[in-house]
C-alpha cells in the first residue's frame, strides 16, 4: 500500500474530477448538481401528468415512467450519446449528453415520488380548498404541493443521492467525473486499491452527508 | 448522410448467438447477486433491528458504507483491488475461473445486499409492535407469534419494494461490462462494433430489458395481488433504483 | 392546469420529433465552429495518453496540432482549435457518425470492412500485432496462445483476428487498453495481445519495464490511419495535404523522433522500409 499516490494526484482527482475545474469535460458535482435540480423539474411534470385526468397526457407520463423504470441507465446514457445526435442530426457535447440521460432517466423515479407525494394528500384537503372558491392550480399551488413536499422530502433526497451516485456512470463516455479522473491516476500508476478506496471515500463523505442532512429533515418534518 | 437502416444485423451471423448469451449471463449474475444480496440483506436488516449491539452496529456500518459509494466504483474495487489481497492460489483459481464474473457478482450483490437491507428494515419496522403484543395474547409463544404473524405480514408488506429493488439489480448488472463481463449490455456494445450499426442494436438492448423487467414485475404485481393483506392499502413503494 | 400540461406535452412531443438539421460538410462544421475536434485516446501511449503532469499528449495527438491544425487553418481562413474527446476502439465509428468527432487520431487500424464504414487518411504508422507477457512466460506466439486467458480490447481488429485464427484461446475484451493491461499485470489473464508498438509504450510506462516482455512475431498488419466520415473528400483532402506536407518537409519525422526516437518515449527505430512507404505515399504537389 503507498497513498503517496494520493497525494501526488489529489489535485487533479478533486479539482478536475469532483468540482471540474481542468483541462478536461469533466466534474461530479458540475453533472449532479444541474441534473437534480433539472431532473427534479421535469419529475414535477411527469408526476402531475400521472395524475393528469386527461388520457392524452396521463397515458405517456405512465409510458414514460414504466420505460424508464424498464432500462438500465447505462443503455439510456449510449442512446444519447450514439443515436440521438444521429436522429436530430447535431453533434451533442459528452456534458449535455450525460446531463440529457440522467435528467430524462432521474426524472422517471422522480416523478413516481412526486406522484406518491401528492397522493399522500388527503382528498379532504382539495375538496375545503375547492369549497373556498380556489382554482384547481390555485389549490395545487397553495395547498397540495407543500403538503405533499413535506411527505416526499426523505424519498427526494434519498433519490438524489442515488442520482450523485449514478453520475459515475458519466465516465463510461469519457466524462472526466471522480472515477475516470482515478482510471486516468490509474492508468498511469497502477494502483487500484488505493486509488479506488480514496474515491470510495469521497463519494461516501458526499453521500454521507446528504443521507443524514435527509434523516435531520425526517425528523424535522415528523414533529410539524 | 442519411443512416442507413439494416435490422437484419440482429439475427444474422454471430450476432444473434450473441444476444442470447448476453441474456443468459445478465439473468445468471443477477441471479446469483439476487441471492447474495438476499443473504446478506435478511442478516443485517434483522441484526439491525433486533441484534446486540455489536452486531447492529456491524450492520449499520455496512449498509452505510456500501450503499453510499457508486456501484461502478465498487466493480473496479472488487475486480482490481479485493484479488491482489487472497492468497496467491486463490487468486490463480479465481483468474482460471473468470474473475471477471465472480467480481461483477460480489460487487453487485453486496451493493444490494445494503440496500435491501434498508427496505427489510424499514419493512419490519413498519409492523405495530401491538400485533405482536395482539398475538402473544392469544396464547402464542414468542416463536409462533413470528412464524405466524409477524413474518408472514412483513413479507407481504415487502413484496412491492423487494420487487422494485430486484429490477434495479437487474438493471444495474449493466454496470458489469466496465469490468469486461460478457453481460446483455456488453454483447449489444460488441454488435455495434462489429456491424457499426447503433440503432438497431440498442433498440434490441433495450427492447429485451424491458421485457425482462415487465415481465418480472407483472408476474410480481400478480403475486402481490393473491397474497395482499385485506384491509391494507398502504403499497409502500420507494422509487429509488 | 391540464391546459398547461397539454401544452407542455406537446411542446415535450414536437422537441422529441425536431427535423433533422441539414447536413453540412465537415469543412463547413469546422468553419463554423472554429474548432476541430477529434477523438483520441487516454491511455495508449505514446500516441495519446495523459502523462504525469495530467496533460493530454501524444504522437497522434502532435501529427493534428502540428500538420493537420495547419493545414485546416490555411483552408478555411482563420485559425483554429483542437479539441479532444476520448475514444476507443467500441466507440470510435459511432462517435464519428453521432457528428461528436470529426476526426480519430489515435491507434485505429485502417480496414477494408472499416473502410465501409469511415473514411481513412494516409496511414502514419505501420505495425503488427504481438503479445505482452510476464518476463519468462511459456506464450512465444501465436501458436501457442491456445487454451490460455488472452486479453484483448474490444472492438480491436486483434480480438476479431484471435477469434478465427486461434479459436480455443479464452478472450477477454476489455473497454479499453489500461483496464487489459490491469488484468495482465495482476495475473487475470496470461497475455495482452495488441499492436506491436502499443506493448512497447505499455512496457515504456510500466511502473517496472523489466518485468515485461513482447513476443512473438507480427500476426497481423496494422497500418494507422486517421478515421473521418464517409464520403467527405474535401476534409479527407484538406487532413492528407497536413500530412504529406509534413512527411515533404520533414516536420513529420521530427515528430515521429520526439516520441520514438533514440532519446524518445518509446525508442522505436523507423525502418528504412517504412521511411520510403511514407514518402511514397507523398504524391507530387
Amino acid at each position: 500500500m503507498d497513498f503517496s499516490v494520493i497525494a501526488n494526484n489529489f489535485s487533479f482527482l478533486i479539482s478536475q474530477g469532483l468540482l471540474g475545474f481542468g483541462k478536461f469535460t469533466g466534474g461530479t458535482l458540475r453533472l449532479a448538481i444541474p441534473a437534480i435540480i433539472l431532473g427534479f423539474i421535469l419529475g414535477i411534470f411527469i408526476g402531475l401528468g400521472r395524475l393528469a385526468r386527461s388520457g392524452w397526457v396521463r397515458v405517456p407520463a405512465t409510458a414514460y415512467v414504466e420505460f424508464f423504470r424498464g432500462v438500465p441507465l447505462v443503455m439510456v446514457i449510449f442512446w444519447f450519446w450514439f443515436v440521438i445526435p444521429v436522429l436530430l442530426g447535431v453533434p451533442l457535447p459528452e456534458y449535455t449528453v450525460a446531463l440529457a440521460a440522467f435528467v430524462v432517466f432521474e426524472a422517471a423515479y422522480l416523478g413516481e415520488i412526486i406522484r406518491a407525494g401528492i397522493q399522500s394528500v388527503p382528498r379532504g384537503q382539495v375538496e375545503a380548498a375547492t369549497a373556498t372558491g380556489l382554482t384547481s392550480v390555485q389549490t395545487m399551488r397553495h395547498i397540495i404541493l407543500p403538503q405533499a413536499l413535506k411527505n416526499m422530502i426523505p424519498a427526494l433526497v434519498t433519490q438524489f443521492i442515488v442520482l450523485f451516485k449514478d453520475t459515475s456512470l458519466a465516465s463510461i463516455i469519457g466524462y472526466v467525473d471522480l472515477t475516470k479522473a482515478a482510471q486516468i491516476v490509474n492508468n498511469r500508476e497502477i494502483r487500484p486499491f488505493e486509488l479506488y478506496l480514496f474515491i470510495a471515500m469521497v463519494y461516501w463523505l458526499c453521500t454521507y452527508g446528504m443521507s443524514r442532512y435527509a434523516r435531520y429533515l425526517e425528523r424535522r418534518l415528523s414533529h410539524a | 448522410m442519411r443512416y442507413q437502416f439494416d435490422w437484419s444485423v440482429l439475427w444474422s451471423g454471430q450476432t444473434g448467438q450473441w444476444l442470447l448469451q448476453g441474456i443468459s449471463t445478465t439473468l445468471e449474475i443477477s441471479v446469483l447477486a439476487w441471492l447474495l444480496a438476499g443473504v446478506l440483506g435478511t442478516l443485517s436488516g434483522a441484526l439491525r433491528t433486533a441484534g446486540p449491539r455489536p452486531f447492529s452496529a456491524l450492520s449499520a456500518f455496512y449498509v452505510e458504507f456500501f450503499r453510499n459509494v457508486p456501484l461502478l466504483v465498487w466493480m473496479f474495487f472488487w475486480y482490481f483491488g479485493i484479488p491482489l489481497l487472497l492468497p496467491r492460489l486463490a487468486q490463480d483459481w479465481l483468474f482460471a475461473h473468470g474473475a471477471e464474473f465472480w467480481a461483477g457478482m460480489f460487487a453487485l450483490g453486496v451493493y444490494h445486499g445494503a440496500r435491501f437491507s434498508e427496505v427489510i428494515r424499514s419493512g419490519i419496522q413498519s409492523i405495530p409492535k401491538t400485533q405482536l403484543e395482539a398475538a402473544l395474547s392469544t396464547g402464542l409463544t414468542v416463536t409462533q407469534a413470528y412464524r405466524f404473524v409477524i413474518i408472514p405480514i412483513a413479507l407481504r408488506l415487502l413484496i412491492p419494494p423487494i420487487t422494485n429493488e430486484s429490477l434495479n439489480l437487474l438493471k444495474n448488472s449493466s454496470v458489469a461490462l466496465t469490468i469486461g463481463v460478457a453481460e446483455l449490455t456488453f454483447q449489444t456494445r460488441q454488435i455495434e462494433t462489429y456491424t457499426a450499426k447503433a440503432f438497431e442494436a440498442l433498440t434490441a438492448g433495450t427492447l429485451i430489458y424491458l421485457v425482462l423487467c415487465l415481465g418480472l414485475s407483472a408476474f410480481m404485481a400478480v403475486l402481490e395481488k393473491r397474497c395482499a393483506i385485506p384491509g391494507l392499502i398502504a403499497r409502500v413503494t420507494p422509487a429509488e433504483h | 392546469m391540464k391546459r398547461l400540461l397539454d401544452l407542455l406535452l406537446s411542446l415535450f412531443l414536437a422537441l422529441g420529433s425536431a427535423t433533422p438539421a441539414f447536413a453540412e460538410t465537415t469543412m463547413e462544421k469546422i468553419a463554423r465552429t472554429g474548432t476541430l475536434t477529434i477523438g483520441t485516446r487516454t491511455g495508449s501511449p505514446p500516441f495519446a495518453y495523459v502523462n504525469k503532469q495530467n496533460e493530454w499528449v501524444g504522437f497522434s495527438i502532435d501529427l493534428v496540432e502540428q500538420l493537420i491544425i495547419p493545414s485546416v487553418s490555411k483552408k478555411v481562413g482563420k485559425s483554429i482549435t483542437l479539441e479532444k474527446k476520448e475514444s476507443a476502439p467500441a466507440t470510435r465509428i459511432p462517435l464519428l457518425s453521432s457528428n461528436a468527432v470529426d476526426l480519430i487520431a489515435e491507434t485505429m487500424t485502417d480496414t477494408r470492412s472499416r473502410r465501409d464504414s469511415v473514411d481513412f487518411s494516409l496511414t502514419f504508422f505501420v505495425t503488427g500485432a504481438q503479445f505482452l507477457v510476464k518476463r519468462g512466460s511459456p506464450i512465444k506466439g501465436i501458436k501457442s496462445v491456445g487454451g490460455k486467458r488472452v486479453a484483448a480490447q474490444q472492438g480491436a481488429t486483434n480480438a476479431k483476428i484471435i477469434r478465427e485464427k486461434t479459436p480455443t484461446a479464452q478472450l477477454r475484451e476489455f473497454p479499453d487498453q489500461p483496464t487489459a493491461f490491469q488484468a495482465l499485470a495482476q495475473g487475470q489473464v496470461d497475455t495482452y495481445t495488441n499492436d506491436g508498438i502499443q506493448l512497447a509504450g505499455l512496457k515504456a510506462k510500466a511502473p517496472n519495464p523489466r518485468d515485461w516482455e513482447i513476443v512473438g512475431d507480427f500476426y497481423s498488419y496494422e497500418p494507422y490511419g486517421m478515421a473521418m466520415r464517409k464520403g467527405d473528400a474535401d476534409f479527407r483532402n484538406v487532413v492528407n495535404n497536413g500530412l504529406m506536407d509534413g512527411i515533404d518537409s520533414g516536420k513529420f519525422f521530427e515528430i515521429y523522433d520526439k516520441w520514438f526516437g533514440p532519446k524518445g518515449e518509446v525508442p522505436y527505430p523507423m525502418s528504412p522500409e517504412v521511411k520510403k512507404f511514407l514518402i511514397y505515399q507523398a504524391v507530387p504537389k
